[in-house]
């Protein structure tokens, strides 16, 4: 078992290295493919395992290990501040510069000084991270393989073909992701995360249009941001305590290391795409399916919110993650306002992506026993239940060639396969007795038992989702216009991944008592020593609720053999029928279509003023943290 | 069954009323007169309700949409006619846009006569028409699939709803030969009509309660006068015609060896689905005024 | 009383007396408006004809929702009766009136459109006011339960006034009653055409007629948990409430949807988290 986590690691790197230099797609499948199942069969087997794993020590000499890490880092700094100079953007290179500087000194004054107990540290929470990046990860690689080749065969031959570097890519920063998520060392973390944000640079730009450019630089530029943060935090944390260790930052007196912890916090604030540094995020959803599915809302963004949840107890009860806890809230506010007011489909999961991970990052700045477990709650449901989403909605944009909701509609007659899919997807964000539904419960109960005045948020910022996902989920069900169901609807690898995304949204919903048990619930006593669960008696109402929703997938059998018991006469237009599915007689008995659009709500909330505003208080309440911090 | 009529639903439409029948029935639901006591609820969906109340005449543009409401009603439902011009076209009977009364269009339960006809009819017509409604429901509780049409022998209590068939049926022979005084069937009145049925074998089509569609034929001694074969005009176009034929061969065919029948010389339409069921034209005599009289036979299969 | 006696009761019962709180509500509605009105079993009787009628469908699958629909009202009123989690039963009646919605959506005609989105409105208007309520009431009697709630000693409509005030505020959305009558009306209105009921018939309308009587009862029973410790005084707040509705809906006139949105958010921001702040401060 020792061996497992440093080969999740490096086994993906060496992949992606592969990959590079493999031009055939049949070749790439197979690649990707055997990679993929060795992956998520070791995560598996890892979270399986009956016993904790021992410490795994450092054969190789330590001292050129930590000269390796310097050269990586001190290249990948060379390398943004190349990009920065031809972009011509001044802040990408002044960041970088800074970071690299201080990292370097960092090293070179330090380096030989420091004593680490363990590089690497595997507890439950770890695992969990390790699980979602590598089933979900591996799902999302199996999908890319279809997607890609249509991608650039049918739906946009103008771009370059660049898979390999592509598909290197995504392996390598699932390499950093295990890297970032068994990390123990903060300087091996830094490592791995500044991988991660240069990697979503890479893909983002991948299309290489000025937007694209463009979107992917912003990206970058506040990653950095929170890159510079974490340095900081870093530098600060030896000066204070002598230790570069996570776990040893988790397990400080909390007036020590507030401040560490505060920039910690940030850097997860950037990363997780928080206000005011969401616009990122929504840029991002330039990029191709895949890129949007893995890095911008089940894996990556998640490193920043499994770093403010790793720090919850080093802020629990204190004014810095009071302040957490507030930008998390007021950004799953305004997030889920913003995205009623969007038709375009990826714009709509990337607001919601924002708002959720808010959510997350509200429990995290609590802190308390219950906020934790609820957080890492969310996190596994909310990162099976997007992806399948994203895949989703990528498959139907290459076949209807659009991305706007509007188009979707009688997408159960056109795409009916996919189209259930999403209806799973959106009912497991929002519905009981799913995933989502579960978690927000779990976190409701956690904030009135903390903070009650932190419900303000999550009870807004619900009654929000609830109508963004309902009026989409209609307009999937609606047919106004007689349509043929689309043949081949579906590629083997984004068949795999699709439908087992959605058996494993309900295997989650199914076996969430056990998942909280045996995996969320140990790391959360072995943290606080006691933590939150779920009552027997509540569990057996899910069941019900569970099964009488099961029921649903009925209404799709055309049941009724008897014409006479049910019978079909149209919709009411006033008298004006006319013979096909919706159409009627207009003014100068002139046919028309029924045309059916989706509120918007636009009179009530408009976008920009709401991005605005949530920019502007979460910077004042991210300041606040910072000096709050200092003091 | 008891209760199915208090809880009547109505459907309001405007044909092309003059509104002032319309402001009848509104006034209906006011405070005055209350209609809502009785259970009666203005609804504007024709899913939701039972009673169909038209007023106004029907022009080209109410036809179609007169004929989707009704169908978009689910069974059991009555049409009431409010108003003269819902009843037989009132004052605008000759118009050129008009077609006269609802019935051309769907099948009528109650006329409900007035210039503007006054609430207090306009309420009577309604509880009139709840006792239809309840009595198509009695007759439809046996009948397991509703919208099915049933062939059955007519009797001398259905005389009243065949002649006023027969007034619906028969009303475009009018303009075809130039008045009604030269479209007998027209001009056949009740007491002849009962007569009739000493002598006449009579067969009905019923679609839920409602009879919508009759033949009849007089035997001989060898020949039997096949006549008068009408569908309701909503009804039209299903069939239902060509098996109220057979039915009443079917019915004579061991009394006689051959089917005649006689029709106008102008109805070629009528003469051409003569032939399709198997008539031959056997004589064409000339009648009067200006016209012609075609006879029809057929043998017994 | 025993569990499994109390659920019975409100199977059994439950439509039954909000059958006949409907007929009550059509009868003095109509005296207010000097009229007779219907006979008090004018609900049932229009259940009863509409059970034997046929059943017109705009599409085939837009059934199903509604009998799920019906499922889950009864769920979660048999939940709440049970004595089980608050939010557990807001979330089951959520999960309820999403289906409603989706029905109307799958039956793609354009009334039943607006209807399912203005219904949509309504439930974004008046879910914070739901939601505080069990908040507010875990923050009095540190529980969700409904059970621990009900024995909790005190009235506690006098901890949490404006709790009760916004939870009035949601029951006049909840109830279909002008002002807030977005989606459908009940009877004697119309809104476009029927709302979100347009294109259900016969049966199909009779469930939804009956889930709503189950939701009467259910939410009474609600106005009643705040004064749960005076259950006479609870009964007749319930039944005040009820009057206090048809009040209202007779007084006033339908809203524009923003000011739906808007008026109902002002009242639980101000109202009801006034209240729970008010309260954790002086808890300190």
């Amino acid at each position: 078992m020792a061996p497992l986590p440093p080969l999740l690691i490096l086994l993906p790197f060496a992949a992606g290295a592969c990959l590079l230099c493999v031009r055939s797609d049949a070749l790439r499948r197979i690649l990707v493919a055997m990679v993929t199942l060795v992956v998520c069969a070791a995560t598996v087997l890892l979270a399986v395992r009956p016993a904790a794993i021992p410490n795994f020590r450092v054969s190789i000499n330590r001292h050129w290990l930590d000269l390796g890490t310097l050269a990586v880092e001190v290249a990948m700094a060379l390398y943004v501040i190349y990009v920065g100079v031809r972009a011509k953007r001044p802040l990408i290179v002044a960041i970088m510069l800074a970071q690299a500087v201080l990292m370097v000194w960092f090293e070179c004054s330090y380096g030989s000084h420091i004593e680490i107990a363990r590089n690497l540290f595997i507890d439950n929470f770890a695992v969990i991270m390790a699980l979602i990046n590598g089933v979900v990860g591996g799902a999302i690689f199996l999908y890319a393989l279809d997607y890609m080749r249509q991608y650039h065969q049918s739906a946009h031959p103008e771009f370059a073909d660049r898979r390999p570097f592509f598909f290197a890519l995504l392996f390598i920063f699932m390499g950093a992701m295990f890297g970032l998520v068994f990390a123990n060392n903060l300087i091996w973390l830094f490592l791995f995360w500044e991988i991660t944000t240069l990697c979503s640079f890479l893909l983002i730009g991948y299309t290489q249009t000025d937007e694209a450019r463009n979107n992917a630089l912003r990206a970058l530029v506040m990653n950095l941001a929170g890159g510079l943060a974490f340095a900081a935090a870093i530098v600060w944390f030896y000066r204070k305590t002598g230790s570069i260790e996570l776990q040893t930052l988790i397990a400080s007196r909390q007036s020590l290391v507030l401040l560490p912890a505060a920039l910690l916090c940030f850097a997860g604030i950037t990363k997780a795409a928080q206000m005011p540094f969401s616009s990122w995020l929504l840029g991002a959803m330039v990029a191709p399916t895949p890129v949007s599915a893995l890095l911008h809302s089940s894996t990556m963004v998640k490193a920043g919110v499994y770093l403010i949840l790793r720090l919850a107890p080093v802020v629990a009860h204190t004014r810095v993650g009071l302040l957490v806890a507030l930008v998390g809230g007021v950004t799953f506010v305004i997030g889920s306002l913003a995205a009623i007011t969007t038709s375009e489909a990826k714009r709509v999961l990337a607001y919601s992506t924002v708002a959720n991970l808010g959510l997350i990052v509200l429990c995290g700045g609590l802190g308390t026993a219950e906020a934790v477990w609820a957080g890492i709650l969310l996190i596994i449901f909310h990162a099976v239940a997007k992806c399948l989403l994203f895949l989703c909605v990528g498959v139907v944009e290459h076949k209807l060639h659009s991305r706007d909701i509007e188009a979707m509609s009688g997408l159960i007659v056109k795409m009916p396969q996919v189209a259930v899919m999403m209806l799973v997807g959106m009912a497991g964000m929002f519905l009981a007795p799913f995933g989502m539904l579960i978690s927000k419960w779990a976190v409701l109960k956690a904030v009135v038992d903390a903070s009650p005045m932190l419900t303000v948020f999550i009870v807004f910022g619900s009654s929000a989702t609830l109508f963004f996902w309902a009026k989409w989920m209609g307009k999937l069900l609606q047919v106004t216009e007689s349509s043929e169901r689309i043949g081949n609807e579906l590629g083997a690898g984004e068949f795999i991944a699709i439908y087992g995304l959605s058996i494993a949204t309900f295997l989650a919903c199914l076996f969430f008592p056990l998942i909280s048990s045996r995996l969320i619930e140990p790391y959360v006593l072995s943290v606080y020593g006691q933590s939150g669960s779920f009552s027997h008696g509540n569990l057996v109402i899910m069941g019900l609720m569970m099964a009488i929703v099961l029921l649903f997938p009925i209404s799709f059998v055309n049941y009724g053999r008897r014409a006479n018991i049910i019978k079909t006469v149209g919709p009411y237009l006033g008298g004006a029928n006319l013979p096909g599915i919706e159409r009627f007689a207009g003014s100068g008995g002139v046919a028309q279509n029924v045309t059916m659009q989706n509120y918007y709500l636009r009179e009530l909330l408009n976008e920009a003023w709401l991005s605005r505003w949530g920019a502007v208080s979460c910077a004042m309440l991210l300041t606040g943290m910072v000096v709050v911090a200092c003091l | 069954m008891a209760g199915f009529g208090k809880s009547p639903w109505i459907l309001h439409y405007d044909a092309s009323s003059c509104n002032g029948c319309d402001i009848e029935t509104l006034a209906c639901l006011t405070p005055l007169f209350d209609v809502e006591r009785l259970g009666v609820v203005n609804t504007g969906n024709p899913k939701h309700a039972d009673i169909f109340l038209v007023t106004g005449a029907v022009n080209e543009q109410s036809k179609s949409v007169i004929r989707n409401l009704y169908e978009q009603m689910p069974e059991p439902k009555t049409v009431v006619a409010v108003g003269a011009c819902a009843c037989t076209g009132g004052i605008f009977r000759e118009c050129y846009n008009i077609s006269g009364g609802v019935d051309n269009v769907i099948p009528v339960d109650v006329y409900v006569p007035g210039c503007a006809a006054r609430p207090e009819a306009i309420i009577d017509g309604v509880v009139k028409a709840v006792q239809v409604l309840e009595q198509k429901h009695r007759a439809m509780r046996s009948n397991a699939n509703r919208d099915q049409t049933l062939y059955l022998p007519a009797e001398l209590a259905d005389a009243p709803e065949i002649l006023a068939l027969q007034r619906i049926a028969y009303r475009l022979h009018e303009e075809l030969y130039g008045g009604e005084e030269n479209v007998p069937p027209l001009m056949e009145t009740l007491p002849e009509l009962t007569e009739e049925f000493s002598k006449t074998r009579f067969v009905k089509a019923v679609v839920n309660g409602k009879l919508i569609g009759s033949a009849r034929a007089r035997p001989n001694e060898h020949a039997a006068q096949v006549s008068r074969i009408m569908v309701h005009p909503y009804f039209q176009g299903r069939g239902i015609g060509r098996r109220l034929l057979a039915e009443i061969e079917h019915a004579l065919q061991n009394d006689v060896k051959r089917f005649e029948t006689a029709v106008g010389g102008k109805s070629e339409e009528n003469i051409a689905w003569l032939q399709r069921q198997g008539y031959r034209i056997v004589q064409i005599m000339p009648a009067a005024p200006a016209d012609t009289s075609v006879h029809l036979q057929k043998e017994r299969a | 009383m025993n569990l499994w006696i109390r659920l019975i009761i409100y199977l059994l019962a439950g439509p039954i007396v909000g059958g006949l709180l409907v007929g009550w509500d059509r009868r003095i509605s109509a005296r207010m408006q000097s009229r007779l009105g219907p006979p008090i079993l004018q609900p049932f009787y229009d259940v009863w004809k509409l059970w034997q009628k046929q059943n017109l469908v705009a599409r085939r699958p837009q059934n199903l929702y509604i009998v799920l629909f019906l499922l889950l009202v009864i769920f979660s009123g048999a939940l709440f009766f049970a004595g089980s989690d608050l939010l557990l039963v807001i979330f089951a009646l959520t999960l309820g009136a999403i289906f409603f919605v989706l029905g109307a959506y799958t039956a793609s005609s354009p009334y039943s459109f607006i209807g399912a989105e203005r219904e949509l409105i309504q439930m974004m208007a008046y879910e914070p006011l739901v939601l505080l309520t069990p908040i507010g009431m875990y923050v009095v009697t540190k529980s969700f339960s409904v059970h621990d709630i009900a024995n909790h000693g005190s009235l506690l409509v006098l901890a949490l006034p404006g709790v009760f005030l916004g939870f009035l505020y949601a029951l006049v959305i909840k109830f279909r009653k002008s002002p807030f009558d977005l989606s459908s009306s009940h009877h004697a209105h119309q809104e476009l055409v029927r709302g979100i009921t347009t294109e259900f018939s016969a049966r199909t309308l009779a469930l939804i007629e009956v889930a709503h009587w189950y939701e009467i009862v259910f939410l009474l029973g609600w106005v009643y948990l705040f004064f749960a410790s005076r259950p006479l005084l609870g009964v007749c707040a319930s039944l005040g409430a009820f009057l206090f509705v048809i009040f209202v809906d007779n007084v006033f006139a339908r809203l524009k949807w923003p000011a739906a949105i808007r008026s109902s958010w002002a009242v639980a921001l101000v109202l009801g988290f006034g209240n729970i702040l008010v309260l954790s401060l002086l808890q300190g």
